[in-house]
């Protein structure tokens, strides 16, 4: 009875480990269930183990067992591997292996408002969560070949295209169907910021991508407790199904992987995240985000700078970034943080292996190169049962190798794929470099030299002490050279070919008389690496900092408060002092400290002598557009109130340091007016250097950007943007009418809903867009709009009274002269505008530089703003031609660009005016605030001194000194033989509210 | 046709409530102004002076303190004490009477459609009564040049007076110059760019065409069976050789017109002065961003620049963030005749802040003053006319307040054009009046 228990439970086992089929077979059946055996190998069990004279047993593509001391069965086909390496096979969890190519969308000019994809899918053609690769594999023979020479066995395939994108599959890369190579179905779900081949007009903007997603998730959510009841949507369910798969985002920069990791703690997902391989760039963020990371090997060619003028184009940013690219996988290494590396991205496959050593030379151990390809990429998919490591059951998925894959010389020489050989170099061969002396017939022995690389050696004949390149190919152990002798009798081409698998080479000849004859080839010495003569190894230059941004102006060590003292100087107080002569200002602990006369400096504190000098409060800029990434405006549809540029600020804008130049400490980004209710803004402090999470201003209230007029109406948009409603001030009315009694009635569900909720009832779909607009009407959002003409000023003031809320600030509002004291009586907040633009297009027409002095005199609360990267820069100027044209006194015009923005702002508790007690937000000038020649000397936030003209100076001879040091490095690893690129002019994104795809003025 | 119908209705309608001031007549009074501090355009600077004028012309530019005066001999006193005198101001690169409202197509007249267009003249489309330019008149800009714009040569500019009934009374100096948008010579990338091979192709291509239509241009003028302009029209003579937009460029082999070359990168600039200099043209760079990288040769192959506004951003990211503010300084030392101009029409009035920028980054105001007096009028071609305050030149000045430079302080409360006392009013100064009566708050 025991005995046919074991043998029926052997039987079964058996039975299970033999593969099965469904294809019928056309012939006999060839069942091959033979045992291989590797010995005497270094076997690498998995990425930190590796086992001397050891042996791999496999059947049936799996592992049997691996390790020393394993006896090999008498049935087996034994392989000795002598002084070989075996290794798990690589695994890419990011590769469009057998994946279509993604289609660029069509080029309509004509706006597409909803998804042109046929059927109950989602209204947005980017959300195709619907979407399996597994589905849609096809096996693709000389991809799979590419990808087995690089020594990859496991790929994860996924669609790059789209937002979300569905399900991605783990296949293998055998030759065998397609049925034998997938080994996880859905493996992962994916998502990225890209709306890759969709035609759909929104988003446009990354801010929209982010928007998007964050509704696709409250929308699935929706759905599944009860939204399936009103509508079928097979994207939304499709998405539900994907959610307890590992969640995986192809984000790009560092800034997009702490943005992704950001839209992941809302919804509790912790995605793994692909990037772009600059992480080193903000490693610290990186780190504390968590997230592990899928992380590419491509690093940028160096510049050619042989043409100085060109050389002029290429930023510091683009050349330390170049210095330090290499370095991104061994700081992850270092910093603990989880990472997969990735064949993605790679222009040209064949730099993998170079790369890889490159990441290896610049700090990455091979454990952890190793790991970055075999175990982590396995476990985050939830595979390191079956791949990634050579252990009893799993997957008999390896490579066999020369020598240690960090080893410059490493060849792989098979690539076994699920229990199948791949050959790809013949191992008989191995390295043939060296010298041989040839002979051939009667001829006098001549030397052969066998170079250049081990995978691609090169043959040099010397008839004398010159050699020549001659034709060297090899087929398996079949060897053919071709060379022409120009010294020995009879000259001419002579054809060689012969058998390498004997320690001689010999074989027949075809001589230029059209005879056969004999030769043969005897090494006399094996290949010696050339050693670099000692004087002529040039260490590798130590590498530069990491900068903070990494480019120009940025800093090595950001800097950190202290306690500062100015004496002695004129301050513009913008309080009921006014401005105080010969006063001294104390800034301590980021906050004002005192001010006064005479003030006692404390121990350790930084003295400025301020004689002659004038100490104002840092200036604000209630509309800005820098420190922005990707467009300001999602303007595809009237009302974009769902996203926000907070998602979306850019840390590494070179425009926060040149306006920090300029005096400037806060400053307000805004959407773009590309359509009547914009998106949400973000209140910035302009802390150059830090990420992008710590420049916003604490605690300011939310606002929204409005927009009015023509941009809205798209009157300047060209010809075939004539059906967006709406085309009219009327319709622009409406828009508002219409959105803010949706909002109303969806306030008024959403409430009751939260008050009884009962299982029966369908949950009232949280909408973003309408989210905003009810914090609009509770007062918890106050408004910014863009505004031109008197009629549209009035029309909002009424929508806002109708609905219960208030306008807080009118932007731009050039003709708000005209309707000053009815905004007054509405109680806005403040009105933003320009000092002295118009007459670029018809709705400025009327625009005057008494608009701001007439605001003001009426006794609205009046701020000059710029729109302008450049104009920013020289605010203090703007305010100047309030005096100029308007009369306004100096000490009210200055308020224009530093307390009145704060006041409208509602940040006037904090910033705004020298007060005791208020940041130490503070501006130090060589002159009168107001006049052509007044620079700023110093400008602290928050207590902090971020822009000091000295050091300036200082900085401008560092930068310098760090291109010429990367210049000259470069020419050498020219000269080394690296490739380069051509320098490539890469203008500054400059961005105003106009900006979109579609060309639109302020 | 409705929406021309409209456009032109409201047009109307503006005009009715809000007239351009006439423009002023001849002098007929003589006029000595007393104690401003005289800025003289060249540099100098003459603290109590006393200015006098008749019949369009300076006859008097001197010290109050040194010379005898006699008042007697003029009509109009005008006591300036604590005031500043200044010549006029001149915009190079304006589109100033071309462009009424930029995005409103039917009221745009600079960019002419085609890539050669050199026989195209901008004085025939200068309108003399656009609103906007009384209010660039009454910040002290009293001459512009009117150019072009628009494919690789875009045609011709004229230098105006701000103040006249038509285009042929403004008119100061008409086509003096032919305008060339320098083909861009480096390889970009952005949101439309081309590859970057048909780019690099495209540069080669694009030099070698430039040369040809030159060199056939040349061998045009060469040509004695041509007629020249001044004979053009109605002539017997005309034959089936010839070519107006050949025609047009003769100046430029004869040496009556200039070659003003638009571009900002340095391999640009080396072109076009390498161009310039195989033909013997005058040539002036408008723009001029790099112009700072090659001085020697500016300076050595005599080249005026143009350049942009001063109130600009660095090209470059690495650049010294004050690079543009600097600029007029690099150039000024360098001994390259230069101004600086503000691009388009409006901006025009912020002129003279644009230079008050340079006065901060390493010039002095008089030199500052002079490049957008003296130096102007040197590229123009008009220094020996306008320019400076000098005896025997045309008496166009402006009186302010304060310092001109600086608007903290300026406050253009006299002009005068050829003597004419200029009208500083403007559509927005009626409209403060008004809304100030309104509000009660005057």
């Amino acid at each position: 009875m025991k005995r046919i228990f074991t043998l029926t439970l052997f039987v079964m086992f058996a039975l299970q480990n033999f593969a099965q089929e469904t294809f019928p077979v056309n012939g006999t059946a060839d069942p091959r269930h033979t045992i291989y055996a590797f010995k005497n190998a270094v076997i690498h069990t998995d990425y930190k183990t590796s086992v001397q004279s050891a042996t791999l047993l496999i059947q049936d593509g799996k592992i049997l067992s691996s390790g020393a001391g394993i006896t090999i069965p008498a049935n087996a086909v034994v392989f000795d591997l002598k002084g070989k390496h075996i290794y798990p096979s690589l695994i890419d969890i990011f590769s469009d292996y057998g994946m279509a190519d993604v289609k660029k969308p069509e080029n309509d000019p004509n706006p597409q408002f909803i998804s042109k994809t046929k059927g109950a899918y989602n209204w947005n053609q980017a959300v195709k969560a619907e979407y399996d690769a597994y589905r849609n594999f096809t096996a693709d023979g000389k991809k799979a070949e590419e990808l087995r020479k690089m020594g990859f066995g496991t790929v994860m395939s996924l669609s790059r295209d789209g937002i979300v994108r569905g399900s991605s599959t783990v296949v293998m890369l055998g030759d065998e169907r397609e049925n034998e190579m997938i080994i996880r179905d859905r493996a992962a779900s994916n998502f990225s910021f890209n709306k890759g081949s969709s035609s759909q007009d929104y988003p446009s903007s990354l801010m929209g991508s982010i928007a998007l997603l964050r509704q696709t998730y409250y929308d699935a959510d929706w759905y599944t407790k009860g939204g399936y009841k009103e509508e079928y949507n097979i994207s939304l369910d499709a998405f539900n199904k994907n959610k307890n798969l590992p969640q995986i985002f192809e984000a790009g920069d560092k800034q997009n992987v702490l943005r992704a990791v950001k839209i992941g703690s809302e919804f509790g997902v912790n995605y793994i995240i692909k990037s772009d391989g600059d992480e080193f760039e903000r490693i610290e963020e990186i780190k504390n985000a968590g997230a592990a990371l899928i992380v590419p090997l491509t690093f940028p060619d160096g510049y050619d700078f042989s043409d100085p003028y060109e050389a002029v184009n290429v930023s510091l940013h683009q050349m330390k970034y170049w210095e330090l690219a290499p370095t991104n996988p061994g700081v992850l290494a270092s910093k603990n943080i989880s990472f997969a590396l990735t064949a993605a991205d790679l222009k040209n496959k064949t730099d993998f292996w170079k790369n890889l050593r490159k990441a290896i030379e610049n700090g990455l151990t091979e454990e952890d190169a190793l790991k970055a390809l075999t175990f982590t990429p396995a476990a985050l998919l939830k595979l390191d049962d079956k791949i990634g490591a050579l252990k009893n059951n799993m997957l008999a998925n390896f490579i066999i190798t020369s020598t240690n894959i960090s080893n410059k010389d490493n060849q792989i020489f098979e690539n076994w794929v699920n229990g199948k050989r791949y050959q790809i170099a013949d191992p008989i061969l191995g390295d043939v470099r060296g010298n041989y002396s040839l002979t051939i017939d009667n001829l006098k022995p001549m030397r052969i030299k066998i170079g250049g690389e081990i995978n691609s050696p090169e043959a040099f004949l010397f008839e004398d002490t010159t050699g020549a390149k001659i034709s060297f190919l090899r087929q398996g152990s079949i060897l053919t050279f071709q060379m022409e002798l120009k010294k020995s009798e009879p000259k001419g081409n002579y054809r060689l070919t012969g058998d390498a698998s004997t320690q001689n080479w010999n074989g027949n000849v075809l001589l230029p008389t059209a005879e056969w004859g004999k030769w043969s080839m005897k090494l006399d010495s094996a290949f010696i690496p050339p050693v670099p003569k000692a004087d002529s190894i040039k260490k590798e230059s130590p590498k530069g900092v990491v900068y903070f941004p990494n480019m120009a102006y940025g800093w090595k060590e950001l800097p950190k408060a202290k306690t500062y003292l100015i004496t002695n100087a004129t301050v513009w107080t913008n309080e009921k002092d006014g401005i105080l002569k010969n006063t001294d200002v104390l800034i301590e602990n980021g906050k004002i400290k005192q001010i006064g006369k005479n003030l006692v400096a404390p121990a350790g504190c930084e003295v400025t002598d301020g004689t002659n000098l004038h100490v104002t409060p840092g200036i604000i800029d209630e509309h800005s557009h820098i420190a922005v990434s990707h467009s300001v405006n999602e303007g595809t549809q009237s009302s974009s109130a769902e996203v926000r540029i907070g998602d979306v600020v850019d840390a590494d804008d070179v425009q926060i340091y040149r306006q920090l130049a300029g005096g400037v400490t806060t400053s307000h980004l805004l959407h773009g007016s590309a359509n009547a209710i914009g998106g949400q803004t973000q209140l910035i402090k302009l802390r150059w250097g830090q990420p992008a999470e710590k420049l916003k201003f604490e605690g300011a209230p939310g606002f929204i950007k409005f927009a009015l007029g023509e941009n809205v109406k798209q009157s300047n948009w060209g010809d075939n943007q004539v059906t967006r409603f709406p085309q009219t001030r009327m319709g622009v009315e409406q828009v508002y009418w219409d959105y803010f009694t949706r909002a109303s009635i969806y306030n008024a569900k959403r409430s009751l809903v939260t008050v009884s909720a009962d299982q029966q009832s369908i949950p009232v779909r949280r909408d973003l867009d309408l989210d905003a607009l009810v914090e609009i009407m509770k007062g918890k959002r106050f408004i910014t709009c863009h505004s031109y003409v008197q009629s549209e000023i009035n029309m909002l003031m009424h929508v806002a009274d109708s609905f219960g809320f208030k306008v807080n600030t009118f932007t731009h509002i050039l003709e708000g002269y005209k309707v000053a004291d009815k905004m007054k009586a509405h109680g806005v907040s403040g009105a933003s505008t320009f000092s002295d633009w118009w007459a670029y297009k018809f709705e400025v027409y009327e625009a005057i530089p008494y608009n701001g002095p007439i605001m003001h005199k009426v006794g609205l609360n009046v701020s000059y703003n710029s729109d302008d990267a450049e104009m920013a820069r020289r605010l203090n100027q703007e305010a100047a031609k309030a005096v100029m044209y308007g009369g306004v006194s100096e000490e009210e015009a200055f308020k224009f660009v530093t307390l009145n923005p704060a006041k409208m702002l509602h940040v006037d508790d904090r910033t705004g005016s020298l007060k005791v007690g208020k940041d130490g937000d503070v501006v130090v000038w060589n002159d009168n605030p107001l006049s052509i020649y007044a620079k700023p000397l110093q400008t602290y936030v928050d207590g902090i001194k971020y822009f000091d003209i000295k050091q300036d100076e200082i900085l401008r001879k560092e930068i310098t000194a760090e291109k010429a040091r990367l210049m000259q490095k470069m020419a050498d690893a020219k000269n080394k033989g690296e490739s380069t690129q051509k320098p490539v002019f890469k203008a500054l994104e400059l961005k105003h509210c106009n900006d979109s795809e579609l060309f639109m003025p302020h | 046709m409705k929406k021309t119908l409209y456009i032109i209705l409201l047009a109307f309608s503006i005009s009715a409530n809000a007239q351009r001031p006439d423009p002023a007549p001849a002098q007929s009074q003589r006029i000595l102004i007393m104690n401003a501090t005289a800025h003289l355009g060249n540099g100098k600077v003459i603290e109590n002076s006393a200015i006098g004028f008749e019949k369009g012309k300076l006859t008097l530019v001197g010290d109050a303190t040194l010379i005898r005066l006699d008042k007697s001999k003029y009509d109009k006193v005008i006591d300036a004490q604590g005031k500043h005198v200044y010549p006029g101001l001149i915009a190079c690169n304006t589109t100033l009477g071309l462009t009424e409202i930029d995005m409103v197509r039917s009221t745009v007249d600079n960019n002419e459609v085609g890539t050669m267009n050199p026989n195209v003249r901008s004085i025939i489309a200068y309108n003399s009564d656009s609103r906007v330019t009384p209010t660039v008149r009454s910040n002290g800009i009293l001459l512009a040049q009117v150019v072009p714009s628009g494919g690789i040569i875009s045609g011709q500019s004229s230098v105006v007076q701000l103040d006249g009934w038509n285009w042929e009374d403004a008119a100061y100096k008409t086509d003096e110059g032919i305008h060339l948008n320098w083909p861009r010579m480096y390889v970009y990338k952005g949101g439309n760019s081309e590859p970057e091979d048909v780019q690099r192709n495209k540069i080669q291509k694009n030099l070698n065409d430039l040369q040809l239509y030159f060199d056939e241009a040349k061998a045009f003028a060469q040509n004695a069976s041509t007629v020249s302009s001044a004979n053009l029209g109605a002539n017997s003579k005309l034959t089936e050789d010839q070519n107006l937009k050949f025609e047009s460029m003769r100046g430029l082999f004869n040496g009556t017109k200039t070659l003003y070359v638009h571009c900002s990168y340095v391999k640009e600039i080396i072109s076009a002065v390498a161009l310039a200099d195989k033909f013997g043209f005058r040539l002036v760079i408008v723009g001029g961003t790099d112009a700072y990288r090659v001085t020697d040769l500016l300076k050595s192959k005599n080249v005026a620049v143009i350049l942009g506004r001063t109130h600009s951003l660095p090209p470059r990211e690495d650049d010294d963030i004050d690079l543009p503010y600097k600029l007029p300084s690099i150039l000024a030392k360098a001994g390259i005749t230069y101004t600086v101009s503000t691009d388009g029409s409006w901006q025009a009035r912020n002129l003279s802040f644009n230079a008050g920028t340079s006065a901060a980054y390493g010039l002095s105001k008089e030199e500052a003053l002079m490049s957008i007096t003296l130096n102007a009028a040197k590229i123009l071609g008009i220094n020996a006319t306008a320019g400076s305050l000098e005896e025997g030149k045309d008496a166009t000045l402006i009186v302010s307040d304060g310092d001109v430079l600086d608007m903290r302080t300026n406050h253009v409360v006299n002009a005068f054009i050829s003597g004419r006392e200029i009208n500083l009013d403007n559509i927005q100064k009626q409209l403060n009046q008004t809304y100030e009566t309104k509000y009660g708050i005057k």
